[in-house]
């Protein structure tokens, strides 16, 4: 057991030596390079090519709330941060991120294709901003629940990338016993993508309930009282995505338990969600057709 | 002239951009930002703010007039870490005597680097004959951020971060009831979001973030001002260049300086960072138009010249 411990510490300082270096996903690269390479880019184009892609998304938040900031609040949309930091930063910034790339791409991608991923980040994001709307949810908060939706997963990019090969057999467990991913990581690494996401979110210095959308999406019940709603409508939201099969992001079979227990908190009934979709499909077309590259 | 003063501020450089000397710069002055900051009651207590080259000519002051009666001690602020804001640091006589005792003030400008070495690297062997490690004075390089700093002496800094395309900071100074405050390098800020609904990029929701963001960092660079007996502030556009392609340069037209001196109640506004192309005679009449008294209100507004001391 001591030895087992002393493993999963190995693997958490990987990972945090890791969490640094993410690169941005393959699939909105090409753009960002093409928006941001044009000497005039709008602030709608920035603003719209980073907001797609929850890796850039988190290194703005994280610049403009990182401890050299040390604004008095912290700021977790992307909107103001293009306001406060100026186009050329956040640009240069993209910029910068876009052409980092890492050795094992090849190999993790074929886990996870990048695309597949970035789909269900998405509709998580846009799920839980159209949830966000359906609930009464304060009109100025919904690109919060976006930005949560669309990071909620970003923990497991560390581990797909430093341990691929565990990540496979982890992936494979899930599948042949026909149990959620992060179940099936828990096993292997002794802690699941929940943890390196709050990890993440936590040394980028992002909003809390950021962190705790990242950290608490598979077990609604815990954390600050305050954060509940917005962490159960980011596991509704995941779990929809999930059951549609809109994108992959490597669960076939996630918590039904989970889903229940969310739509109770929320007040929502099942058939609520058959008319999400109806909000959430354009939105992700309009999106797809932005990138071009799906 | 106020005959018991609290503050003195010198401007040794007023110049954006670049050092610009020559015939038609003489009597404004062609020396990129320094200003001199003297706290009579305090010892004399020196504070410099930016290193531009202006901070030559005020290094061989200091060195004329300071060194023979004892080490020279200051503190250096910078407002930012652009060229014209600290190529003068390595010209700065003082940093080559042992004696001397500097604390480098300023913002990390980028997440893994410290002031040390954005200063430090201006005097790497490829730009400069003696290497920052190289110096004999005793630096300190103080890391600041936005928010509050007793300086002693009963001196509180406030800083405030400005809107300028790299970190950079407003500083202002409270002692004995006087305040002096720079704003410089900055713009106002401004929606960069489409605003037009017939344009197919629009987005209510974010047009109206934006908004809101605007006018909140806005009323937040207002209210770091008020009430200033001595604000130095970016002007180194007039409101037409500024529209004909000056949009994001992080400068500030002069008409808009002027109504937030007004707006704020600052006694005096000193218009600085001179645009390069700015000529003696251009300022004149631009002085004309905007210094005369109650142009705009009752706050006294005037060009900064090289060599001008003004007292608080």
């Amino acid at each position: 057991m001591a030895a087992e411990t002393e493993q999963h510490g190995e693997r958490a300082d990987q990972i945090r030596d890791y969490i640094d270096r993410i690169p941005p996903l393959s699939t909105t690269v090409t753009k960002v390079l093409e928006v941001c390479n044009r000497p005039n880019t709008s602030a709608n184009d920035l603003n719209k090519i980073i907001s797609f892609d929850p890796v850039l998304t988190g290194r703005v938040l994280r610049l403009i709330n990182s401890s050299f900031y040390s604004l008095p609040e912290q700021v977790s949309s992307l909107t103001r941060a293009i306001i406060m930091l100026g186009i050329n930063t956040v640009k240069n910034l993209a910029l910068s991120t876009a052409v980092a790339r890492t050795i094992n791409a090849m190999q993790s991608q074929q886990l996870l294709p990048s695309d597949q991923f970035w789909t269900h980040s998405l509709t998580v994001g846009l799920t839980a901003k159209a949830l966000a709307a359906r609930t009464g949810v304060d009109d100025r908060a919904h690109d919060d629940f976006f930005v949560a939706g669309l990071l909620h997963d970003l923990g497991k990019m560390p581990l797909l990338q430093c341990f691929a090969a565990d990540y496979a057999s982890a992936l494979q467990t899930a599948r042949e016993q026909q149990i959620p991913l992060y179940r099936a990581e828990e096993q292997m690494f002794g802690f699941h993508h929940g943890w390196v996401g709050q990890e993440i979110g936590e040394r980028w210095k992002l909003s809390s309930t950021i962190c705790e959308c990242m950290g608490g999406h598979h077990d609604v019940s815990k954390g600050p009282r305050e954060s509940q709603g917005v962490v159960a409508t980011v596991a509704l939201a995941n779990s929809f995505a999930c059951h549609e099969s809109i994108g992959f992001a490597g669960d076939s079979f996630p918590d039904s338990e989970q889903m229940s227990q969310a739509l109770q908190f929320l007040k929502l009934a099942p058939a609520d969600m058959e008319q999400l979709k109806q909000t959430v499909q354009p939105e992700l077309e309009k999106a797809q057709a932005f990138i071009k590259v799906l | 002239m106020n005959p018991d003063p609290d503050i003195i501020v010198k401007f040794w450089g007023v110049r954006g951009s670049i050092p610009c000397p020559g015939p038609t710069t003489v009597r404004y002055g062609g020396n990129t930002p320094s200003i001199e900051v003297r706290f009579p009651k305090e010892g004399n207590r020196l504070v410099i703010l930016d290193a531009g080259s202006g901070i030559r000519e005020l290094g061989l002051n200091l060195m004329a007039t300071q060194l023979p009666k004892g080490p020279i001690q200051a503190d250096i602020f910078l407002s930012h870490t652009h060229w014209d804001h600290i190529q003068g640091f390595p010209f700065f006589t003082p940093i080559f005597v042992p004696s001397t005792t500097l604390k480098v003030w300023g913002a990390r400008t980028h997440d893994s680097e410290g002031l040390d070495q954005t200063m430090g690297d201006q005097m790497s062997y490829r730009y400069f004959p003696i290497r920052g490690v190289e110096l004999a004075a005793r630096i300190e390089y103080l890391h600041l951020q936005e928010g509050q700093v007793d300086l002693g002496d009963g001196i509180i800094l406030h800083t405030h971060y400005l809107n300028h395309p790299v970190l950079c900071l407003g500083y202002r100074f409270e002692y004995r009831g006087k305040v002096l405050c720079t704003s410089f390098d900055t713009e106002p800020y401004r929606n960069l979001f489409c605003t037009d609904p017939n344009d197919p990029d629009y987005d209510a929701a974010v047009a109206r973030e934006a908004e809101s963001a605007v006018r909140e960092q806005n009323e937040a660079a207002d209210r770091f001002m008020t009430g200033a007996d001595l604000v130095v502030y970016d002007a180194q556009y007039t409101q037409a260049e500024y529209e004909a392609g000056k949009l994001g340069w992080g400068h500030t037209p002069m008409e808009y300086a002027c109504r937030a001196g007004v707006r704020n109640q600052v006694k005096s506004l000193a218009l600085f960072h001179h645009d390069p192309l700015r000529t003696d005679q251009h300022l004149d009449e631009l002085a004309l138009k905007h210094c005369e008294p109650g142009a705009y209100g009752p706050t006294e507004i005037f060009f900064a010249k090289e060599g001008m001391s003004v007292v608080i």
